[in-house]
């Protein structure tokens, strides 16, 4: 096969096949993965979820993670914060004319690793390939479908006042990881991206309350931007204490440096949980047993005050409003 | 106006400073500062070291509090 | 009762007369209602947020400056992230960059410095705005360049200092909560000139207990009844400030007059390039023409900057001035008090 990525691999001739054998077959395939016009799976039991999510971040690898593993976290945890357990996913790949063959490889490695992992299969895919410039690199669409449990329901419009609220880990990592990658601000700081698939923590989560009320993936606009949309949908107010939203260090050390605030910055394997009070520390518990939620931690409460905005309980005692997110985040110095 | 970030210097040379704040390194000028040394902590401003911090601010207000406030 | 609560304790309770104090740093706006501040003081301590934030007071014209250097003289601008949003008389930076030019967000100005010494095909323009804080850092970035024989950099100046701004609000409060880090160039000379002028004040920090102890101390001392000045940031602030600062900023710099969005000119409340350093000076190299700007007249910044109203008693404020369509610049910085009292809730 060539070392650069050309516009014959996605012509759906004999380069395409070439490709797919080659590179995706051999990281992605499983029984039902299809050379076929659509893969065809036995009907699973329950309610079906079913989500899509396109990927085009840049660089397109960075620490802990490349655009690959995103792709199939992304649509995972999209599952998962339904209560799905994820199934089966189909991809979606635009490539950029004189991309490495290599590196392509690499984002296949990563996509069947991560896979594996969060115990979902590839189905169906398609490549195509853009003209130099016409694309940056490489861009991932995943879709997916998740089966849900009886008696699982839940929605960004279930949060009750009184509930607690959850994060998984520690907040803003992803978001510092990508900003020190493209290394606009000449900051270096050993920042790995929390990047992960969740569906363990979930179904572990359910396990020991299944009456769970919402559960969201604080991707884009990050954890500040969830409790937002939380308030909104389900029409409460929130509470939260800022000493208890758990930063890295290294986190606050950036976006200390940059004026930025951690909990707008995104998250790829962070969630926010709501919950009735009386099951919060058992879902803290069952979050830290799993690998990528040790960090687990309760921020806050829904309250039936202050509709529709998240307030915040400061490190001196006082009350502020947790500002919307909304606008391009731009480093301040002032 | 002025966001400002306390940091530890880890080298000195040229009148440029690589300091350190909870793990985040970055060159900053040292050129408004005379005999910077490493170890010592610095406010940070705009690329540049623009003070020495001589106390943390519990101690700081403490001595406030002692002084002005009982 | 730790310091933080002793100070809490004494500001909620207080009950002597009223006592107006300006903070005039943008940074401490931000900090007070960051920490939500506000809603622990007593209603009898009303905190006015002055022109402290080096994007709300600078003029619109300065934008149309460097939006005509980006789009008709095909510069690159680079600038701190602060000013990409404010809006010019016909479109802000953000809007420049829609429209192609090259605008590129650098945490420090001798990062400009690099970028013009990679580009050498471009010629990158750094906007020079900040108080004296940050006035140090834009002039180290003329110097660098100098030093490195560059003759595609050059800045574009507004940068201001405080004293005047102190005279002109004097009246406006009882005592300042002076920048700390203005200070930690400047030193506490002129805070103690100001109190033998009758003008009171203390230097505050940024943190939640240092913003909240300093105005313990300012509260208690007001309470004293005599002019008074304390420096409660001592562990960043010393009495002589930072000479080699100073002196930096003196090679290359003098004062000159300045205009104050929403205030108006300020005598000698300004900084610009000394005419030997001319070949950086953007203005003089690119003979940028006096732009006229167009004022929008139903806002109300210049009053909310000097403390005559609170932003919510403009009648824009909320309406057809919010975070997301700024029409005055208190809105559109973090720091600005518009956007801090939208943001953060003056109502809660």
């Amino acid at each position: 096969m060539s070392d650069v990525i050309t516009l014959a691999h996605g012509s759906g001739g004999r380069k395409t096949s070439e490709l797919i054998a080659e590179l995706f077959k051999k990281n992605l395939g499983n029984e039902y993965f299809t050379a076929d016009d659509a893969a065809v799976m036995p009907k699973p039991e329950g309610r079906i979820a079913m989500s899509t999510d396109g990927f085009i971040v840049s660089p397109w690898e960075f620490n802990g993670g490349n655009i690959g593993k995103l792709s199939i976290c992304g649509t995972v945890n999209d599952l998962s914060c339904m209560g799905a357990k994820p199934l089966y996913l189909t991809c979606s790949y635009i490539v950029e004319e004189g991309f490495p063959v290599e590196d392509l490889e690499k984002i296949a490695q990563a996509m069947g690793e991560t896979c594996r992992k969060a115990g979902v299969k590839i189905v169906a895919g398609d490549t195509k390939v853009a003209g130099k410039g016409q694309v940056d690199k490489v861009f991932i669409t995943t879709a997916g479908v998740g089966v849900i449990a009886d008696g699982v329901n839940l929605s960004g419009a279930n949060a009750k006042p009184g509930d607690k609220i959850i994060v998984t880990g520690d907040v803003g990592r992803h978001g510092t990881c990508i900003l020190l990658a493209r290394d606009e601000y000449g900051i270096e700081a050993d920042v790995k991206s929390d990047c992960a698939p969740l569906w363990d923590a979930v179904e572990a989560v359910l396990a020991v309350c299944p009456e769970m009320h919402v559960i969201r993936d604080a991707t884009r606009g990050g954890v500040g931007t969830v409790l937002y949309e939380i308030c909104d949908q389900s029409g409460v107010g929130i509470d939260i204490n800022s000493e208890a939203v758990p930063v890295a260090p290294e986190v606050r050390g950036v976006t200390g440096m940059l004026g930025l605030e951690p909990l707008y910055l995104a998250c790829e394997g962070t969630m926010v949980m709501f919950c009735p009070a009386e099951y919060a520390d058992k879902v803290v518990e069952a979050l830290k047993q799993t690998e990528h939620a040790k960090g687990a931690a309760v921020i806050g409460e829904v309250t039936a005050e202050n509709k529709g905005r998240v307030v915040m309980t400061t490190s001196i005692g006082g009350k502020t409003y947790l500002p919307q997110p909304g606008n391009e985040l731009l480093p301040r110095i002032c | 106006m002025c966001v400002g970030l306390s940091a530890k210097v880890i080298s000195v040379k040229d009148g440029v400073a690589i300091v350190d704040a909870s793990g985040a390194k970055r060159e900053v000028s040292a050129e408004l500062l005379d005999d910077l040394e490493p170890g010592e902590y610095v406010m940070v401003h705009a690329g540049a070291a623009i003070a020495k911090i001589t106390d943390d601010d519990k101690n700081e207000t403490d001595k406030l509090n002692e002084e002005y406030l009982k | 009762m730790s310091t933080i609560e002793e100070a809490r304790s004494y500001l909620e309770n207080y009950d002597g007369p009223d006592f107006r104090i300006m903070e005039v740093c943008g940074t401490h706006t931000h900090e007070i209602f960051r920490q939500g501040i506000r809603r622990i003081l007593s209603p009898k301590i009303n905190l006015i947020s002055g022109p402290g934030c080096p994007v709300c007071v600078t003029p619109v014209s300065f934008i149309d400056e460097a939006v005509f250097l980006a789009l008709e003289k095909g510069c690159t601008i680079t600038t701190f992230g602060d000013l990409v949003r404010v809006p010019g008389s016909k479109m802000s930076l953000a809007g420049a960059r829609a429209k192609g030019a090259k605008i590129k967000v650098v945490y420090a100005p001798f990062d400009a410095v690099k970028i013009a010494q990679e580009n050498p095909e471009e010629q990158v323009v750094f906007l020079s705005v900040g108080f004296e804080t940050t006035t140090p850092s834009d002039v180290i970035a003329v110097k660098k360049a100098m030093n490195a024989g560059l003759k595609n950099f050059s800045i574009l100046t507004a940068n201001k200092t405080m004293p005047g701004a102190y005279e002109a609000m004097g009246k406006s409060c009882d005592a300042f909560l002076y920048p700390g880090h203005v200070h930690a160039i400047t030193g506490t000379q002129i805070c103690k000139d100001m109190c033998d002028k009758g003008v009171s004040g203390v230097i505050a920090g940024f943190t939640g207990s240092e913003l909240l102890t300093a105005l313990a101390v300012a509260v208690k001392k007001f309470g004293e009844g005599k002019p008074f000045f304390v420096n409660c940031y001592p562990r960043v602030v010393k009495d002589e400030g930072s000479p080699a600062a100073v002196a930096m900023v003196e090679r290359f710099m003098e004062p000159c007059d300045a205009e104050w969005r929403g205030i108006g000119t300020i005598p000698m409340s300004g900084m610009q390039l000394r005419d030997e350093y001319a070949e950086f000076d953007a203005r003089k190299k690119y003979s940028v023409p006096d732009l006229k700007p167009e004022y929008k007249t139903a806002c109300r910044c210049g009053d909310v900057l000097q403390g005559k109203i609170t932003p919510n008693q403009c009648p824009l404020f909320g309406k057809a001035c919010n975070p997301d369509h700024p029409v005055g610049a208190c809105m559109v910085s973090d720091e600005g008090a518009c956007s801090a009292f939208y943001m953060y809730g003056g109502d809660l």
